[in-house]
């Protein structure tokens, strides 16, 4: 919308929507590693034959170069083993039933299964407090009401209590310091230590290689800038050598096999500004054994960038910015690979995606203080502003306008299409990072990035497919949540009472 | 040589289906399946454009 009227955001609306967005990165990327996928690579049940005292071993041998001030001692570790203990004696597993625990794939060792169940669980206490960033500003997490078309509806005001003031700013850095060091003492060394048990994952669940990020954490206020901290960039059949600028009218969508129709044809692929959303499910009746994959079968479009199918999110992010030469990320990507001792052709696989994600942690919880000061130093020099209202009023827009929004999500590239016509919403089209990444065959029949990279994934017992859900969870699959209840009977499905 | 589905995912956000091929113990062809409407577009048309970010933040 700003992009499609032309609107300028205050510089302190583009550094609150770079600290709103970077907690998001921590903390989304934080909850992944373990609440959604740390139990493909972590069997539960084994830590219950684990050593404290050897896992407080392990745990303090793997400590990035920082000061280690995580809980890491014996007892500390004998408690957590006791709790799962009573957990599994009781024959409720709760949010631990039902996973492939003993599957001959699994291959830590009982003492580094402890450390990592241990970590969920502090996982969970961490997400929760490390968001409150996100609250302060936002107003709740998730979906944030502070969004405003110029800029953020939060004042900023030293002399109220209910603005934004030099309390805010210390209360945002106390809660910064935390992310850091759980990032650096608990999420990052886990990541690699595990890691290195399953180095064979490196040469799997390659993708469709091809590489896609708009940029994010824009360092100027003009929309769809190119000045971005992490950069934008196309990288074409995994070479690094040469990042592509990125241009939004090479994405477009097709339909052929998708429960969609096309007003022109279901193969022709559109771009977003002219795009379509016709439902038209054409699927088997439920219940049903298989879909009918040689015709249509997904809700989600085929979108392609240039005409290829192309990955997004953290390793999309951390590829183009690694071969851009991005200081901060070229430096945690080697000190990865170094520790794992690995090349950069690593990175194109399930381990490679799971790890990137990691390490954009790493580099982002590092600039979290660097936006808060900045917002603190616009303050000091007696700089409120956080609204541009110069295009507020529809009078002040054109008669028709077209608009697009570069943004990264955690889970990656994420672009929003409006055509504007008459002070109204003619045409807008969400292109999610999901729907880049678990898109089906195009028109050409080409597979979706997720469709590639899970050929060749070695599947030991088709019953307990643990192998499929690593390179599955590695996407961080986010298949557009929240308003799916629907009940066409108008039957009651919940009755929520406000107190 | 077997073909096998998964569904629902767990541990994603959202609803999804994989189905796959699988023969000599390796993955040969999968299909993944969104298996849910959004139709978050069609809630926008004709809506003011200021009012946009409160739906699709949504998603």
């Amino acid at each position: 919308m700003e992009n499609a009227v032309g609107s300028v955001i205050p510089d302190n609306a583009r550094i609150i929507r770079n600290i709103m967005n970077a907690i998001q990165f921590v903390q989304d990327h934080s909850v992944h590693f373990y609440a959604l996928h740390a139990l493909d690579w972590v069997d539960v049940v084994s830590a219950l034959k684990a050593d404290p005292a050897k896992t407080s071993e392990l745990n303090q041998s793997i400590a990035l170069d920082t000061p280690k001030t995580w809980k890491t001692s014996p007892q500390y570790f004998g408690n957590v083993q006791k709790k799962v203990k009573a957990l599994a004696e009781s024959g409720q597993l709760g949010h631990f039933s039902s996973g492939y625990w003993g599957h001959p794939e699994y291959k830590l060792p009982p003492e580094a299964n402890l450390m990592a169940v241990a970590h969920y669980l502090e996982a969970l206490d961490f997400q929760r407090d490390s968001i409150r960033i996100q609250v302060l500003l936002g107003g709740k997490n998730p979906h944030p009401q502070t969004w405003l078309v110029g800029g953020m509806a939060i004042p900023i005001d030293p002399n109220s209590q209910n603005a934004i003031n030099a309390n805010t700013i210390s209360f945002l850095q106390d809660l910064a310091r935390p992310a850091l060091d759980f990032v650096k003492t608990v999420y990052v060394p886990d990541l690699l230590a595990i890691a290195s048990f399953y180095k064979d994952w490196a040469s799997i669940g390659a993708g469709c290689g091809n590489f896609l990020s708009y940029g994010e954490f824009q360092n100027d206020n003009t929309s769809n800038t190119t000045n971005t901290w992490l950069p934008a960039g196309f990288i074409r059949n995994r070479n690094l050598a040469k990042v592509e600028p990125v241009d939004h009218a090479k994405v477009t969508e097709d339909v052929a096999r998708a429960w969609y129709k096309y007003s022109d044809g279901d193969s022709k692929a559109k771009h977003p500004w002219e795009g379509e959303t016709n439902p038209n499910y054409t699927g088997p009746k439920p219940p049903y054994e298989f879909l009918e994959t040689e015709k249509k079968y997904s809700w989600c479009k085929a979108i392609r960038y240039d005409g290829l199918s192309t990955e997004v999110g953290p390793l999309a992010r951390m590829l183009v910015a690694y071969a851009s030469g991005h200081k901060q990320v070229k430096d945690a990507v080697d000190m990865a690979l170094k520790k794992l001792g690995v090349g950069p052709e690593a990175l194109f696989s399930t381990l490679g995606r799971t790890a990137a994600r990691g390490l954009e942690t790493l580099v982002t919880v590092d600039m979290l203080p660097v936006w808060i000061n900045q917002l603190a130093q616009n303050m000091h020099r007696g700089d409120f502003r956080i609204h541009n209202g110069d295009k507020w009023e529809p009078s002040s827009w054109p008669k028709e306008a077209k608009g697009y929004g570069y943004h990264e999500a955690p889970r990656g590239a994420l672009c929003h299409w409006v055509v504007i016509k008459d002070g109204k919403v003619a045409n807008y089209q969400c292109v999610v990072p999901g729907g880049w990444n678990t898109s089906p065959r195009d028109a050409k029949g080409q597979p979706g990035p997720l469709e590639a990279a899970l050929k060749g994934t070695p599947v030991k017992d088709p019953n307990r497919p643990l192998e499929i859900l690593r390179t599955i969870h590695s996407f961080d699959p986010c298949m557009s949540c929240a308003i799916h209840i629907v009940d066409s009977n108008h039957d009651e499905i919940v009755k929520v009472r406000a107190l | 040589m077997a073909k096998i589905a998964i569904d629902p995912i767990t541990r994603i956000e959202g609803h999804m289906r994989i189905e796959a091929q699988v023969e000599g113990g390796k993955v040969t062809e999968a299909w993944s399946s969104g298996t849910m409407w959004r139709g978050i577009e069609l809630i926008l048309k004709g809506r003011d454009p200021r009012e946009c970010w409160a739906f699709v933040s949504r998603i």
